[in-house]
């Protein structure tokens, strides 16, 4: 079968749903990752992350819905070690194993070459610790152990869950190089984490879940767009300022302290103005750099059954989670 | 279906496992020979008298002790994957489970064959000098001594077979190992010397493995080397395949 270029290398989520008993991990979850770009995975804990990658690789099937890379399958891949290298669980290592020897198993059930071997451990910078047993490595050279075995077919998708996980500001700013590096080669990256911050730099996408259902899907800057202000106020008339501000659109008070106020959703400026026309005086001000975890953080907290409105994802690709 | 015999050889090879369990095997042969050196002539050993071929044959078949330690080797080996969770770079690597399964299979029950092997080489060289030096005969005809020398291969490459398939049917490690042990040292033994089950405990696989390998305990009454054959034959089909079935059905997680 000929497979349109477009096609290859595009991962598609469609409709997937699994319950784990009466835990309903992942909800009618679809969404589709195209080549060219890293793009984050997030959610909370628990939001189902893990599950639906596991989904997507055949380790676990789905109660319906069906997840696909390019045309197919995980299971239907002809080759899979060549067309998709996978980062699981960092832990999934025999202790008595070398690195060297672990990668070497994979190869020969993959039928890959073992020169690959060390040609990987090279990439991921671990060619000294190679005949050492796992037992003895750090997370971070674990991590890095992961995803030497995840390249060893050099695959045009690869697909990390938590890849930065136990690896120093180094490491994410080494693994940000060789992503991106993936992403400029055309190839495919989804790489899952539950704190934005540690994969901020890493993606150009984002697909973000909570409760394994979507929440947000599209490129990372539309994150914060100029609605996405944080402002911190001192006043001594908290609720006078909280009354004034209420009236203004999207604009959202949270009570920070007994004369502490913080702000979302106007701008500082703004703040002022309501405040001089209220006729309430601001003994403090401060406007904070545009959090994009705060968005994050309202996206994946918000809960199911109060009204407030949280921080509007801008972007209009936005599926709220009832 | 090559590659996957060589990575599941490869797993084996690399982590001592299958060291450990060998001198355990080939321990416990010596102490069998040992024991039945020792003790075959004493008025109330279960094995026959050493100048008779049944006797010598019993003393040429503690090799099947090996069993136990291959059907670990196979119970450890599949728990491993669930255990050290590389099960699911397994099977990410492999997502026809059934075939890593039975390839898994096919490299135990080879590493078993090899044990059986090992244990063989021992009591081929420790007997005959040993019978010699008591001025005893070998009386066991060359076909017989064969044919207890393949059935102890057989049959511990059989036991390896069944370890695998009880791996993958339990998963837990520690269980299926102590599941294994207690019930092959303890339930087994204490199951064939209940009378009232005799006409039922030949068909238990470590009584089909006696009868198998030709060795003739004098308190049990044993089924024919080829029924026994069958019968151990039957066990290790009938538990691999539903372990490989549970193992292509169940979620990785
Ligand atoms: N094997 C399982 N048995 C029972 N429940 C499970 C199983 N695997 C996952 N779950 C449940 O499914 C939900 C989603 O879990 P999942 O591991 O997919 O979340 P995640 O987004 O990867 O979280 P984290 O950020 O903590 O890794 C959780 O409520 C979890 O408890
Ligand atoms: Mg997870």
């Amino acid at each position: 079968m000929v497979v349109a270029p477009a096609e290859h290398g595009r991962i598609v989520v469609e409709g997937v749903s699994k319950s784990f008993g009466p835990v309903r991990a992942v909800n009618e979850l679809s969404f589709v990752v195209e080549p060219g770009g890293v793009t984050g995975f997030l959610g909370p804990n628990g939001a189902g992350k893990t599950t639906t990658l596991r989904m997507l690789l055949g380790l676990v099937t789905p109660d319906s819905g069906v997840a696909r890379i390019g045309s197919r399958r995980y299971a239907d891949l002809p080759t899979p070690a060549h067309e998709v290298g996978a980062v699981l669980d960092a832990s999934g290592f025999h202790p008595a194993r070398s690195g060297r020897d672990h990668l070497r198993v994979s190869c020969t059930l993959g039928g890959l070459p073992l020169r690959r071997v060390d040609e990987v451990l090279d990439l991921v910078g671990l060619s000294d610790a190679g005949t050492r047993r796992v037992r003895g490595y750090s997370l971070g050279m674990r991590q890095r152990l992961a995803l030497a075995g995840a390249l060893l077919g050099d695959p045009p998708v690869l697909i990390l869950d938590e890849p930065t996980n136990g690896l120093d500001p180094e490491g994410i700013a080494w693994m940000r190089r060789l992503l991106q590096g993936f992403a400029e080669q055309g190839r495919t990256v989804l790489v899952s984490s539950h704190v934005l911050s540690e994969v901020q730099q890493l993606v150009d996408q984002v697909v973000i879940i909570r409760r394994g259902q979507l929440v947000h899907h599209g490129p990372l800057a539309e994150l914060s767009g100029p609605d996405a202000h944080v402002v911190s106020i001192r006043s001594p008339r908290t609720e006078a300022l909280t009354a004034a501000l209420s009236a203004a659109e999207g604009c959202r008070v949270e009570r920070a302290g007994p004369d502490r106020l913080r702000v979302t959703g106007v701008p500082a400026s703004r703040i002022g103005d309501i405040a001089f026309a209220a006729g309430v005086m601001l003994h403090e001000l401060t406007p904070h750099a545009v959090g994009l975890e705060d968005v994050f953080f309202s996206l994946t907290n918000a809960t199911g059954t109060d009204s407030d409105p949280g921080v509007d994802p801008p972007g209009g690709a936005v599926t709220c989670g009832r | 279906m090559w590659p996957l015999i060589a990575g599941e050889a490869r797993k084996v090879l690399t982590t001592r496992v299958w060291l450990w369990l060998l001198l355990a095997a080939a321990g416990l042969t010596i102490l069998y020979a040992v024991l039945t050196m020792a003790f075959a002539d004493t008025p109330d050993a279960l094995t026959a008298p050493l100048t008779t071929a049944e006797g010598q044959r019993t003393l040429f078949a503690v090799g099947g002790a090996a069993a136990p330690f291959a059907a670990l080797l196979g119970a450890i080996g599949l728990t491993a994957e669930y255990r050290h969770r590389t099960a699911t770079i397994t099977f990410l690597t492999v997502p026809h489970r059934g075939q890593i399964i039975t390839a898994k299979l096919i490299v135990h029950v080879l590493a078993g064959a090899a044990y059986a092997v090992v244990c063989i080489s021992i009591t081929t060289a420790v007997v005959p000098p040993w019978l010699a030096s008591q001025d005893i005969s070998i009386a066991v005809p060359a076909r017989d001594l064969f044919a207890t020398d393949l059935g102890v291969v057989t049959s511990v490459a059989l036991f390896a077979a069944i370890g695998v398939g009880l791996g993958a049917l339990i998963r837990e490690q520690v269980a299926a190992v102590v599941t294994l042990l207690i019930y092959l040292f303890v339930v087994e033994n204490i199951l064939t010397n209940i009378t009232a089950l005799h006409q039922w405990t030949p068909y238990l696989p470590g009584q089909a493995q006696e009868a198998l390998i030709g060795s003739t305990l004098t308190n049990q009454s044993l089924l024919t080397p080829w029924q026994g054959g069958l019968v151990l034959t039957a066990y290790s089909l009938a538990i691999a395949t539903i372990g490989t079935l549970l193992t292509a059905h169940r979620d990785v997680t």
